[in-house]
């Protein structure tokens, strides 16, 4: 470059490196368990808050970490009748269920060629510890039709390593759409009410078409089925901060 | 109801049993009742005072306590008198201790015989002609009358029935609240009477029972919660089989 004066052209300090502290940009993604939002009814708020505390003391001493249906976990129970009385079993999380500390969470994995599901209780004090060996979502909310579907969609390395989180914002979503047996299956998961989205239905046109007759397009706009939880999320997130804090 | 667990790790439900505004109403002694023993009457859970005819604030105007919505009589021996218009709290039943619960069962209305008695009723098919859930024969041939107390469809349900013997877990000082081993008759929020179990087994398993009640303006300094000895507590590390 040539500049107008004939001197070397003016010392052009570098441009400032932005520091982006991924940190705090990581720590405005809330996860609330969904065992925390009360169903809706006629009990006592005060039943939910009592056993919130509840759920908040064993948070503290065992670490329950975020997963979601569809995540590989790997959970280590105290079991009486084991050699070395521990029994670690290694599964897809296929249905979350119970609310406060009846919270439950199924896991399934094929182990020599027989499929096994088994029901851990969140909070129970047998459960040793959890890890999540791979954090992902899927399509759905419950996978129950992994029964009907070809083994190798459920089966898990027993001694896999844990898969680390990209460190993104968002959680992967497995876009699989998972291949079934021959019909007949455990419940006729083409029919609307199940709403799957993670089936790749290879059944013909007309019976497609046939399990439209069992929609209830009514339902997705029947107000009085809305449950909006945004402010009770809100106000059992400002407790739970709270006495992490204590 | 609610999940609890043994130190061993068994599942056990338990029933919460929330301590509202307990007071004692009055007392009636033993030649006034007419009974074996002296009476307390206790008053629960306060009311609006427009739901009770005026007569009935007599008591509670006595007492100096607000209208209660349940008022119960409990037996008590002599050395248990307590004065009226003292408060009750949870804090008056111990864990480890045995109790019997009193409630109106849930309404089922005007119901058939199968649900109400628990009968068979007839098949579904083979030739039943529009006899499928009726109670079939009432009486025999020699009897030629319908005894009296017929089991028979009618209004089920809404009746006070017991369920005894059933195990204090725990006890909340603060919310006063009652943990009760297993379910309860009634249904939810709904008022309920707990008193010390009548059964034989459990005749001296109370050891050392705050006696005649709890006082809250005592001496005693209670902690917030208070277990039986062999609930897991959540501030315990997990279980393990040595």
């Amino acid at each position: 470059r040539v500049s107008s004066d004939g001197k070397p052209p003016k010392f052009q300090p570098p441009p400032k490196p932005v520091i982006i502290d991924k940190k705090t940009q990581k720590e405005e993604r809330r996860f609330l368990s969904p065992e925390f939002i009360p169903p809706r009814g006629r009990t006592d708020p005060l039943k939910y808050y009592i056993e919130r505390k509840d759920m908040i003391q064993r948070r503290k001493v065992l670490n329950i970490p975020e997963f979601y249906v569809g995540s590989v976990l790997a959970v280590t129970t105290a079991d009486p009748y084991a050699s070395n009385k521990s029994n670690r079993f290694v599964g897809i999380c296929i249905q979350r269920g119970g609310k406060g500390l009846g919270a439950t969470f199924v896991l399934r994995n094929v182990i020599e060629d027989q499929g096994v599901e088994i029901c851990y209780e969140l909070y129970s004090p047998r459960i040793q510890a959890i890890e999540v060996l791979k954090l992902e979502k899927r399509l759905d909310e419950n996978l129950m039709y992994l029964r009907d579907a070809l083994p190798e969609y459920s089966t898990f390395d027993v001694n896999m390593k844990p898969v680390s989180p990209m460190d993104q914002e968002e959680i992967p979503v497995n876009k699989l759409q998972v291949r079934m047996k021959p019909k007949p299956w455990s419940k006729r998961w083409e029919r609307p009410k199940y709403n799957i989205k993670g089936i790749k239905f290879e059944l013909p046109e007309h019976k497609m078409k046939a399990a439209q007759k069992w929609s209830q397009p009514w339902l997705e706009f029947d107000m009085l089925r809305e449950y909006d939880t945004s402010k009770i999320e809100e106000k059992i997130w400002k407790e739970l901060s709270e006495e992490r804090e204590k | 109801m609610m999940p609890i667990w043994t130190k061993s790790g068994e599942k056990r439900a338990v029933t919460l049993l929330k301590v509202q505004d307990c007071h004692v109403l009055r007392y009636v002694s033993k030649e006034e009742s007419g009974g074996k023993t002296a009476k307390l009457l206790v008053g629960g859970k306060n009311g609006s005072p427009f739901s009770k005819p005026e007569s009935a604030h007599e008591i509670f105007k006595e007492a100096g306590v607000p209208p209660k919505q349940k008022v119960t009589t409990f037996n008590v021996t002599d050395d248990a008198i307590i004065k009226p218009g003292t408060p009750l709290y949870a804090a008056h039943f111990r864990p480890g201790q045995f109790v019997d619960v009193t409630a109106k069962t849930i309404g089922k209305g005007f119901q058939g015989v199968m649900k109400r008695w628990g009968f068979k009723g007839q098949p579904a098919s083979h030739g039943q002609t529009k006899t499928h859930r009726r109670p079939g024969a009432i009486s025999t041939n020699k009897a030629a009358k319908v005894y009296r107390g017929k089991k028979m469809p009618g209004k089920m349900g809404n009746i006070y029935r017991t369920s005894f013997g059933l195990k204090v877990w725990r006890i909340n000082t603060k919310h006063d609240i009652i943990y009760v081993n297993g379910s309860v008759p009634g249904h939810t929020n709904c008022l309920v009477k707990v008193r010390d179990s009548k059964l034989p087994t459990y005749k001296d398993c109370n050891k050392n029972p705050p006696f005649p009640t709890f006082f809250a303006d005592g001496d005693e300094e209670l902690p917030e919660d208070l277990f039986d000895e062999e609930i897991f507590q959540f501030t315990d590390p997990s279980v393990t089989y040595a």
